[in-house]
């Protein structure tokens, strides 16, 4: 039995130094050359930045009433890799969040570190979910839009996606002033996802989103509505548009589309109904376009008052023979005659006396062929020819609206200029935006051009005001007022361009009052009622929607114009 | 007087004269480190349970206490009797390596068996690792040799005391504690002579043996992921690469100083996964840092430099291997167990000795303490 060698000892001390020596080689390197990365890489895994979304403006009404409101939610989500067991925490969430059980498991599977179960939920169940204390589950403050008013000027406002981001209206419009900056919270967090008490907590708060201050009136808007949809019924029409303006600002006071949607629950409404038809869609006006044909004869002064016109009841022009609505023999009529019975041969007369570019140009004045810019998403420009494309027949049709596309808001909008002596006035939806930080910012002030003399303002205000009280309008008076307006009857384009549908119309009645210090411009128009006729469609509806009016602004009755000078004053 | 392996001694040369200060202050450091970063390893995530944030670290503190008790019962009997009792012993573990398969024992994860002893957990393969160093000792001290070298059929047999323990434990699995009674077989055979051509054919059939089990199967998927983490990072299952990466993000955030006791956030947060056991080291690194873990491999150093000192100076061949083998078996689980927590080891369950939580670890380098220790003491006997 010998001793064993020295020499191995120091061989396994030897191999033992070397082991200690790469571990000490390996801490240099961790510790002192790599502990600032590492070290960055540690705080960094504990951090965790969420945003924190801005509270979304309001919309509220000329009064300060609310329109679109945001209500406190939670969206809640899940970071799949702290789930212990999909299926189990998927089987809790489901009943709470209303989904499906298999597709939460799929969801909370997912190899990911985010994702959203539910968007939007209220608090209290957000609150059900956050006691259960389920691991990755967790909340984020979020909001949901209301409108407290329902379908109230739905087209007008527009709605929400469900990431809170404005689709359309005004939601859409103002979406950058609405929407606010949006703020952020950078937490220290634990592997399992809760914040450190004591650690790292930086929070730059959210900025909230500025209110619009709408022109619309609720109380009218309202009344609006209800007396459109009654109409539409009553006429069993297809739908139809209401507008009010308030003659020296501008202000749409009331804007209403039927049928119309709940913006509360706007995924389960037709997208047709979506449309704000009195900014986007553009229809033949028909006589309502007359106005324009009076004013520019008498602005140009291309036909006199007293003139009187002998007006057959057909007339060819261009290769067309067109008809008055009514067959009758060779009628005297002066220009307050023709505006009063709406006769199209005794507009093609005065349109003839007015001249293609001349009549071009006042159509221009008046707004039609370009948008108003009321500053709504999507306006049409209506459908104007340009002088050089205008046909035979062109100036003919044109002179009693038809050939010619212009929305309903621009259409208000030439009545407007009339009564407001001849000044044309911008149409404007929203009267100013009030921020949280700087205060009320009025909205600039409406663009406005002279369209007509303010003499042939008058003249045509009296004129309309005939038509109301003896000629087409009668159903659209309102005892103790006067009431300037013009009915229009005008047929449908028919879809792919080829002449017009048989027997289908757009009845309109569109005036103000009262007529010698007009307050308020009124479009009411039906889109194919079964009773055809402006003048008996739509001007009841006019009368309903100025009474209202009446009530809400508190208008006195003014002065009476004079009757313009007619046929039968004799000579 | 005293009476040691039936012999009279004379008092100036009683053992306890010669007692190693070193080594007993060494240990005493090792364990009073090991109790701080247990603490500070699972006070937090204790409290957070609403238990006692202490109670991890009074557990450790009575096994320390116990360790103590064990160590100086060690001491005090001379340590030549175990070359009676070594075959007794070396079968008695095996015995209980097969027995801890059957009902008898408990398993958690389907590994890690132990016995359920009076609310206590008796680990069979910490059993293994001394009863094998014993046994080995006792057969290379016995043997009939003319040279230094150790002859290639007892290199053989060697193998096959070591290699019979080391099948049982790695069929539990406890891929580990298979490499540290390999490593104290190796360790053994080198102080004891063998040639390096042998050593060489041993390591490679090792190797052998090591790829054979990996292509059949032998090595569960786990492991093999953990094997993957450290040459393949790239294509190999997240958690095993994240563990790797926290206790690598742990240590390098302490720096050269460290962030303080107690205020290590990779430790205070849990992101080093098991750290009051395998991953200790770690809390180590961040809460001292540089300085600290260095301090701590020099702690490691000087216990090793003692072990190795001892088995330089044993009075017996038999004291020698002891104590060599002793030291390869700390050398080993601190190196794998360091190695795996910076990155240069696959992560396989191995113990930090005297640090990492957990009884039956404790009381096995105790009794190894208390043997080096006995061996120290009857040098001049």
């Amino acid at each position: 039995m010998r001793r064993p060698p020295l020499s191995r000892l120091v061989a396994l001390l030897a191999a033992m130094l070397v082991a200690l020596g790469t571990i000490f080689v390996r801490l240099t390197v961790l510790q002192v050359s790599q502990a600032a990365s590492l070290r960055a890489l540690a705080l960094e895994q504990r951090l965790r930045t969420v945003e924190l979304p801005a509270v979304r403006g309001e919309i509220v009404d000329r009064n300060g009433e609310p329109l679109a409101i945001s209500l406190e939610a939670r969206d809640v989500y899940a970071d799949p890799r702290y789930v212990r067991d999909p299926w189990a925490t998927a089987a809790v969430l489901a009943p709470m969040l209303g989904r499906d059980r298999a597709e939460l498991a799929d969801l909370l599977r997912e190899d990911t570190s985010f994702v959203y179960l539910a968007r939007q939920v209220d608090l209290d169940v957000a609150d059900r979910i956050a006691a259960r204390g389920l691991p990755g589950i967790g909340s984020l403050p979020s909001s949901r839009r209301s409108y407290p008013a329902g379908p109230l000027a739905a087209q007008v406002l527009g709605f929400v996606g469900v990431d809170g981001v404005g689709l359309a209206g005004l939601e859409l419009a103002y979406e950058e002033e609405l929407s606010g900056i949006p703020g952020e919270r950078t937490q220290e967090i634990d592997p399992l996802g809760q914040p450190i008490a004591g650690g790292i907590d930086i929070e730059r708060p959210p900025v909230p989103g500025a209110t619009i201050v709408t022109t619309i009136d609720r109380d009218l808007q309202y009344q609006a509505q209800r007396a459109l949809e009654e109409h539409v019924r009553a006429n069993r029409a297809r739908g139809g548009t209401v507008i009010v303006l308030d003659v020296r600002t501008g202000d749409v006071l009331a804007m209403a589309t039927y049928p119309w949607f709940d913006p509360n629950r706007f995924t389960e409404a037709s997208a047709e109904t979506y449309r704000n038809r009195a900014v986007t869609d553009a229809f033949e006006p028909g006589s309502t376009n007359k106005v324009i044909t009076a004013a520019a004869a008498v602005d140009r002064g291309a036909v006199g008052l007293r003139q009187v016109f002998a007006v057959p009841w057909e007339l060819r022009v261009g290769g067309y023979t067109i008809h008055d609505a009514h067959p009758h023999g060779v009628l005297p009529m002066t220009l307050g005659d023709i505006v009063a019975e709406s006769s199209n041969i005794g507009s093609i007369l005065v349109a003839q006396r007015v001249g293609a570019p001349a009549m071009a140009a006042y159509l221009d004045r008046f707004g039609l062929g370009r948008p108003t810019g009321v500053g709504f998403p999507g306006e049409s420009p209506g459908i104007l020819p340009p002088p050089y494309a205008w046909t035979g027949s062109s100036l003919a049709t044109i002179s009693y609206g038809q050939g010619v596309a212009a929305t309903p808001l621009q259409m208000a909008a030439v009545y407007a200029a009339i009564a407001n002596d001849g000044r044309w006035v911008q149409p404007r939806l929203v009267r100013g935006i009030r921020d949280p930080r700087t205060g009320f910012e009025p909205a600039p002030p409406p663009r406005t051009r002279r369209a007509v003399a303010p003499e042939t303002a008058e003249v045509i205000s009296r004129m309309l005001a005939y038509a109301v009280e003896a000629g087409t309008g009668q159903r659209a008076a309102v005892p103790g007022y006067q009431v300037a307006g013009k009915t229009g009857t005008a047929r449908i384009p028919a879809p792919g361009g080829n002449g017009y549908l048989r027997g289908q119309y757009i009845a309109s009645f569109i005036g103000f009052l009262p007529a010698s210090e007009p307050r308020v411009v009124i479009a009411a128009i039906l889109d194919r009622p079964t009773t055809d006729y402006g003048g008996i469609a739509a001007a009841p509806l006019f009368q309903e929607v100025a009474r209202a009016a009446i009530a809400r602004l508190a208008i006195q009755p003014a002065r009476p114009l004079p009757p313009p000078p007619t046929a039968g004053d004799g000579p | 007087m005293d009476l040691v392996a039936g012999r009279v001694v004379p008092a100036e040369r009683r053992p306890i004269r010669h007692l190693d200060p070193v080594l007993v202050l060494v240990s005493v450091a090792l364990v009073s480190v090991g109790l701080l970063l247990i603490y500070s390893a699972t006070h937090r995530s204790l409290a957070a349970i609403g238990e006692d944030p202490g109670f991890y670290l009074k557990r450790q503190a009575t096994f320390a206490a116990l360790g103590v008790v064990l160590a100086l019962l060690v001491a005090s009997v001379d340590y030549r009797f175990l070359k009676v009792y070594a075959g007794m012993i070396y079968l008695g573990a095996v015995v209980l390596l097969v027995l801890v398969r059957t009902p008898l024992g408990t398993a958690v994860k389907g590994s890690q068996r132990w016995f359920e002893l009076f609310g206590f957990q008796l680990t069979p393969s910490e059993v293994a690792k001394i009863a094998l160093i014993v046994m080995l000792a006792t057969f290379l001290s016995e043997l009939r040799r003319s040279t230094g070298e150790l002859a290639l059929p007892h290199v053989y047999s060697a193998t096959a005391i070591a290699g019979l323990p080391a099948l049982l434990v790695f069929l539990q699995p406890d891929l580990g504690t298979s490499i540290v009674l390999a490593s104290i077989l190796v360790g053994m055979l080198v102080v004891a002579g063998a040639r390096g051509r042998h050593l060489a054919v041993l390591g490679l059939t090792g190797l052998v043996l090591v790829v054979a089990a990996l292509q059949t199967g032998l090595v569960r998927e786990y492991q093999l992921e953990r094997v993957r983490a450290l040459f393949d990072p790239a294509n190999v299952d997240a958690s095993a690469l994240w563990n790797r990466q926290q206790a690598e993000i742990a240590i390098g955030s302490g720096g050269l100083t460290g962030l303080g006791y107690l205020r290590g956030s990779q430790t205070n947060l849990d992101f080093v996964p098991e750290q009051h056991t395998d991953f200790i080291f770690t809390v180590a690194g961040e809460e001292f840092g540089f300085v600290g873990s260095v301090t701590l491999l020099l702690l490691f150093a000087l216990l090793l430099w003692r072990a190795l000192r001892i088995s330089a100076l044993a009075k017996d061949p038999f004291g020698t291997y002891v104590a060599a083998g002793i030291a390869s078996m700390f050398a080993i689980q601190m190196f794998v167990n360091i190695g795996m927590t910076i990155g240069i080891m696959p992560i396989t369950g191995i113990t930090l000795p005297f640090i990492s939580y957990g009884g039956s670890s404790l009381l096995t380098n105790a009794v190894a303490v208390g043997l080096l220790l006995n061996i120290h003491m009857r040098r001049f006997i």
